[in-house]
């Protein structure tokens, strides 16, 4: 695989995140159901963790382990990114968290209003 | 020195997570653990603020690990201030709902001091952290804890609001984290210092891009128009000291993390306009907003909006004044705005919808929580003894020796507004007869002495307002300060 190959893989693993993302925002904006729009916050999330996840990729990389061989390895192969992928499990964390309070609450309103539908859920001005 | 920094973040939230444990040993532990911990803390801030003004400010290393590798605390005279200010209106707000839900339930109570610990881990975080992925993760306590405190009552529409709150949260959340992504793919850290030491290496397009997503992520946390759609909600379902905990605290830590990327972080020239522009926005928009608002907690919440807008300004102006009177205004809405919430939500009490129009002639009713709440308002509308005179003062003045004629002009006319409908409230209260039959609720013990607390406070900056302004100048001061900020981190090892 020459670098040319490699350049491109990289704008198509970019893309798709992005395009995962725009796919959540879509849910989340143009969605009538609470449901869908808690789905649409999550999948927000997970194409951001994706393209955070691609970023620290390098070609021909090792794992961030230390093991034994670790320096004869290391010594032609560089290193991906450990940092981003610490920082992913972070975001994974907080992100199940903020989806599991916004389901909790459509839990609440469902209780309240029997409904789902997000135009008949206007005791508040939207 | 009582203790380090980092005690700031550790207590607060271990007693997050003991207080079911306790709870189960003794129930009224749920209530009493958490205003130790805040008491301790205010020691604790009190003492370490005495021990920065003398040697300097303290940079706590976090793992062993020196910057700007590891995460590191920053507590100067900037942060403390900030810290000192968050933990006494957490204590206040402690105090005021000690007997909260007590007649009621057991359960409802544990769950809000649990919540109520874990607001002030989180704020104090946002404050004190040197590390802007740590900065994310403490936004987001924060704001995962006010979602649940918002949607706290489940008779009202307080999980609507709450939802409206996670859905604006949320998305901002993912802003700050691409802004804060690209960032480290550009300079390969992520340590504040170190980042501001290296800002003038990244690409300016992406510069400008990653300041405008933390302008409008934090924006949304720190109630900036147009973003601030959840606010006037979460303030009016929420219970009422939760509204006084959103003013006095989240909304403070919030509008400090914008501050420390424009003032530190970032280095744009147009940065300082643009805080202007959303600042002016934010202050006409939310005061015209407030003038029509029928309930007496939603026209608390845009007065709110407002005064973050005139806080924005004044930051926008760029000089040692301008950031003077910015933290000036601060503090008095720190402390004005609780006591608003907490004098109003007990003059609407038996009010089903909180109309303005139920608290008419409850100023027979209930004198001393109707003469706090015409304290709260002519203070906060900057009548001149009280406390919002000075920061008004110093404001005009920053804006004047900048030639800001326009600005001034403007922020004039708004406050004619605002003393419309503060008056109109006031006048209500006290001139206008009782109409409906609803009695006006006793406050309990704890909350007559949150009330004369600051109202007493109020009354102190007002006449005496040099017992803080050094302070405010130290904490001026070291803001402005970015390369001995940058030079005393980055030179911090370990002790």
């Amino acid at each position: 695989m020459d670098n040319t190959y490699y350049d491109l893989l990289t704008y198509v693993v970019y893309g798709s995140a992005i395009l995962v993302m725009l796919i959540g925002l879509y849910a989340v904006l143009v969605k009538k159901s609470l449901l869908k729009i808690v789905i649409g916050l999550s999948i927000v999330d997970s194409g951001l963790n994706l393209l955070i996840v691609s970023l620290g990729y390098l070609k021909n990389g090792t794992a961030p382990i230390f093991s034994k061989g670790f320096f004869e390895l290391a010594a032609d192969k560089p290193m991906v990114d450990p940092l981003l992928q610490a920082l992913v499990l972070t975001a994974i964390v907080i992100g199940f968290g903020v989806t599991a309070v916004a389901l909790s609450l459509v839990i609440r309103l469902w209780r309240h209003h029997h409904t789902l539908y997000i135009d008949e859920i206007k005791n508040l001005k939207w | 020195m009582v203790g380090t920094p980092v005690l700031f973040i550790a207590i607060p939230l271990l007693a997050a997570f003991l207080i079911p444990l306790l709870g189960m040993i003794w129930k009224e532990s749920v209530r009493i653990v958490p205003g130790l911990v805040l008491m301790y803390l205010m020691v604790l801030a009190v003492s370490l603020m005495g021990h920065v003004a003398h040697n300097g400010p303290i940079i706590e290393i976090i793992a062993g690990w020196a910057p700007p590798i590891g995460i590191n605390l920053v507590f100067n005279a900037f942060t403390g201030f900030l810290v000192t200010l968050i933990i006494f209106m957490g204590l206040l707000v402690w105090l005021y709902s000690y007997r909260f839900k007590s007649n009621v339930e057991y359960e409802p109570a544990r769950k809000y001091f649990i919540l109520l610990m874990m607001l002030v881990t989180g704020s104090t975080g946002v404050v004190l952290t040197g590390d802007i992925f740590n900065l994310f993760v403490f936004i987001e306590i924060t704001s995962i804890s006010a979602y649940a405190l918002t949607a706290f009552y489940t008779g009202r529409d307080s999980a609507e609001a709450s939802f409206k709150y996670v859905m604006m949260g949320s998305l901002a959340s993912t802003m700050l984290l691409i802004a804060i992504m690209l960032i480290y793919s550009q300079l390969g850290t992520l340590n504040m210092a170190d980042v501001a030491s290296k800002i003038h290496l990244m690409d300016p397009t992406l510069k400008a891009i990653s300041f405008i997503l933390f302008v409008v992520a934090l924006g949304v946390e720190a109630e900036i128009f147009p973003l601030n759609g959840w606010a006037p909600d979460a303030y009016a379902e929420a219970p009422g000291p939760v509204g006084a905990a959103f003013a006095g605290i989240v909304v403070k830590a919030m509008l400090y993390a914008l501050i420390r990327f424009t003032y530190t972080i970032f280095d744009l020239s147009g940065a300082f306009n643009l805080l202007i522009i959303i600042g002016l926005l934010t202050l006409v928009i939310a005061e015209v907003a407030a003038i029509r608002q029928d309930k007496l907690k939603r026209m608390l919440a845009y007065s709110s909006i407002g005064q973050m807008g005139l806080v924005m300004v004044a930051f926008g102006i760029g000089t040692r004044e301008g950031v003077f009177a910015a933290l000036f205004i601060m503090l008095n809405h720190a402390i004005i705005k609780p006591l608003l919430f907490f004098s109003g939500s007990y003059l609407v009490y038996h009010s089903k919808k909180k109309y303005i129009s139920d608290i008419d002639g409850m100023g027979k009713l209930a004198p001393f929580t109707s003469l706090l709440f015409a304290l709260g308002a002519f203070a906060i509308v900057g009548l001149p003894p009280f406390a919002g005179f000075w920061s008004k003062l110093s404001f005009l003045v920053a804006a004047a020796d900048n030639d800001m004629v326009l600005i001034i002009a403007l922020i004039l006319a708004v406050s004619i507004v605002e003393i419309v409908y503060y008056m109109r409230v006031v006048n209500r209260i006290f001139f206008f007869k009782r109409t409906t039959g609803l009695l006006a609720r006793r406050p309990t013990f704890n909350a007559y002495i949150v009330m004369s607390v600051l109202g007493i406070i109020v009354l102190m900056i007002g006449f005496f307002p040099d017992t803080v302004t050094g302070y405010i100048q130290a904490a001026a001061d070291s803001l402005f300060d970015k390369t001995q900020y940058i030079h005393s981190v980055l030179t911090a090892s370990i002790q």
